[in-house]
């Protein structure tokens, strides 16, 4: 019954995204105004499917009230939620009208890999969790990280937006694309803002593993690799932050540190399983 | 057909019309023109008058006694207008309108100020009273028809001279120019075209420098700026945001040396530069710096061709929008006429989701 409401969610969140890329090639409004709707739909299908998945969590005794972020299905599923979310947030303040072609095939990659791992296991993997889990911290430190992931991710669309606007300027032939785009001084602002948002919510959900982790196993920082690798991410945002309201790096290569860190995000997330035990989605604990 | 439904359109424009009889229609002043069809019995009319067209929409009152639209017209314009005009009776006249709202009969083809001026005539005429249903749901129908065929078509976009180019590009990198300071490097005509552009936009400050300082004085003075002496400007390329060269120098002027050295100064901010002189007066090679964007007069030129080229293309698919919607409306002022009134939707068969406007 999840993935019944789930597997539409990830479709609609695909068809939006390439409803957002026709619109930029395209002079007709009509085409971003669909992608926003199905984007809407998309959330709200994912919200119910979402809400059903608390039910059988819950179920499980031990678990009653914590967040089933748990597993790899769940954490993808909850990401694919965020970056979603943040995407209609942006997108309605913003009216760019093209955000969607550069974020939301992030969210529909995040939410297809849910459904291929729910699939290739047959379930979406709904267990008791192991004592050290059930925490307060359970609900807190991976949201919060999320979110943070969720904000990178649409930094980093917005980023490919300025590189792209960047070349159409810089070709001195620019086409319809060019008049789509949001200009450059827009797009580098925004750009720098969620990164600042994202790495505030990094930040604050790193320190709070700490604190969960010295409850939990007794250390703050153990050099796990999830630790380390989230370590590094902050430190390239840090640097990215830095770099621009010190050094004053703007537009292409402030995207580009932006990036860095954003495939930083990535390997955080998805490598690091393949490493990590305390961390691991994939190791079962 | 639809003739019993009273529309009647009575028009000269810029397609046939000469300049002085567009003039002396113009110079009557819509009020006069609408009150002089009240007297001579046309209680329900719009007057639409630009300095390209002079067009009556009026609805024949009921018992027939009115005087002709055209002969009140003519008693106006003191001339026949039946020479140089055309008139259009019921869903024709509603065609017309369609097509003029959406910019598709006007002197350059998709131009937005037309829908402005469209609504603007008929509040005149609804303010007074002047306007009963037939011209209510005509009107609103025409702004509806305009809106959708700029937002659905590609017919407005584009801008079609190299200064206005230039001024939409300098956007697309700075979004707004409110808070923009923009260099005029010589002070000839070129200059001066592209400076009236450019504060038409609104922008924070601009700066003239000249060789001969009084001239560029003489330039700044006209558009509120500040004039500087020609051995400074390398020194502003720190601090402003667009620079636009036009000066008779037969060699570069802004080296991309002078440029490297000013983006120093500039943290980060971008530069937008416009070399509109013959020969030309910036280097080519300031384009490769980051952060700095460089378009000479002939990038410009096949940007304007290309636009021009581009909205061709959309006029067909802004006419089928017109004719559809002008149909619409003859079946409706038939449906009118035969006392079983349809509704009009304002996104028929499409899905739109937008509740239908019952008129």
């Amino acid at each position: 019954m999840e993935l019944t409401l789930f597997a539409p969610a990830a479709v609609l969140y695909g068809v939006a995204a390439a409803l957002a890329f026709v619109y930029l090639f395209s002079r007709d409004e009509r085409w971003s105004l669909w992608a926003l709707r199905l984007l809407a739909a998309g959330v709200a299908f994912h919200l119910a499917s979402f809400g059903l998945r608390m039910a059988d969590f819950w179920a499980i005794p031990e678990n009653r009230w914590f967040l089933p972020v748990n597993s790899f299905y769940g954490a993808l599923s909850f990401l694919a939620l965020s970056v979603a979310a943040v995407a209609l947030a942006v997108e309605r303040g913003h009216r760019l009208g093209i955000l969607g072609a550069f974020v939301l095939p992030w969210a529909a990659l995040a939410a297809g890999g849910a459904l291929w791992r729910a699939a290739s296991l047959g379930s979406t993997e709904v267990a008791g969790l192991v004592p050290a889990l059930r925490s307060y911290w359970m609900n807190i430190h991976p949201a919060v990280l999320m979110v943070a992931y969720a904000a990178f991710s649409n930094a980093a669309g917005v980023g490919v937006a300025l590189l792209i606007q960047d070349g159409q300027i810089k070709s001195r032939r620019p086409t319809g694309l060019c008049y789509r785009l949001p200009a450059i001084a827009v797009l580098d602002d925004l750009c720098h803002r969620i990164n600042a948002a994202g790495f505030l919510l990094l930040t604050v959900g790193i320190i709070m593993g700490g604190i969960w982790a010295y409850g939990a196993w007794g250390r703050f920082w153990g050099w796990d690799p999830k630790e380390t690798w989230s370590l590094i991410t902050a430190v390239v945002y840090a640097a990215y932050l830095h770099l621009r309201y010190v050094k004053g790096w703007r537009g292409r290569r402030a995207v580009y540190m932006s990036l860095a860190g954003f495939a930083c995000v990535c390997f955080t997330f998805i490598g690091v399983n393949f490493l990590s035990g305390l961390h691991g989605y994939l190791s079962g604990r | 057909m639809s003739a019993s439904s009273g529309l009647e359109l009575l028009g000269v424009s810029h397609h046939a019309a000469p300049v002085e009889v567009r003039e002396r229609l113009a110079a009557l002043g819509p009020e006069l023109v609408l009150e002089s069809l009240a007297a001579a019995g046309w209680r329900e009319a719009v007057v639409l008058s630009t300095c390209n067209r002079f067009e009556a929409y009026g609805v024949k009152p009921s018992p027939p006694g009115a005087r002709a639209l055209a002969q009140v017209l003519d008693d106006l314009a003191g001339a026949p207008l039946a020479a140089h005009g055309y008139g259009r009776l019921g869903a024709e006249a509603a065609r017309h309108l369609f097509e003029v709202a959406a910019g598709l009969d006007s002197l350059v083809v998709g131009e937005a100020e037309i829908l402005g001026q469209v609504r603007d005539c008929y509040h005149r005429a609804a303010r007074t009273g002047r306007t009963g249903k037939v011209l209510n749901v005509l009107f609103q129908r025409a702004m509806f028809v305009g809106k959708k065929v700029r937002s659905e078509t590609g017919l407005g976009t584009g801008r079609l001279s190299v200064a206005s180019v230039a001024v939409e590009l300098a956007e697309r990198v700075f979004g707004s120019l409110a808070e923009s300071q923009v260099l005029v490097l010589g002070a000839g005509e070129m200059a001066e075209l592209t400076a009236t552009h450019l504060t038409s936009a609104r922008i924070a400050r601009l700066w003239v420098a000249n060789r001969t300082y009084e001239r560029g004085l003489a330039l700044a003075r006209r558009f509120c700026g500040m004039a500087v002496r020609w051995e400074e400007f390398p020194g502003l390329l720190g601090s402003v945001d667009v620079v636009i060269a036009s000066t008779g120098s037969d060699r570069a002027v802004v080296t991309r040396d002078m440029v490297a050295d000013a983006a120093g100064r500039r943290n980060g901010r971008p530069l937008f530069l416009i070399d509109i002189a013959m020969p030309r007066d910036i280097s080519d090679e300031v384009n490769e710096l980051e952060q700095v964007y460089l378009y000479a007069l002939d990038d410009l030129k096949a940007i304007v061709a290309e636009n021009v080229a581009r909205r061709q293309g959309e006029i067909a698919r802004a006419r089928a929008i017109v004719d559809g919607k002008a149909d619409e409306f003859g079946r409706w002022l038939e449906s009118l006429a035969a006392g079983r009134e349809i509704g009009l939707k304002h996104a028929p068969g499409q899905g739109g989701g937008r509740a239908g406007r019952k008129a």
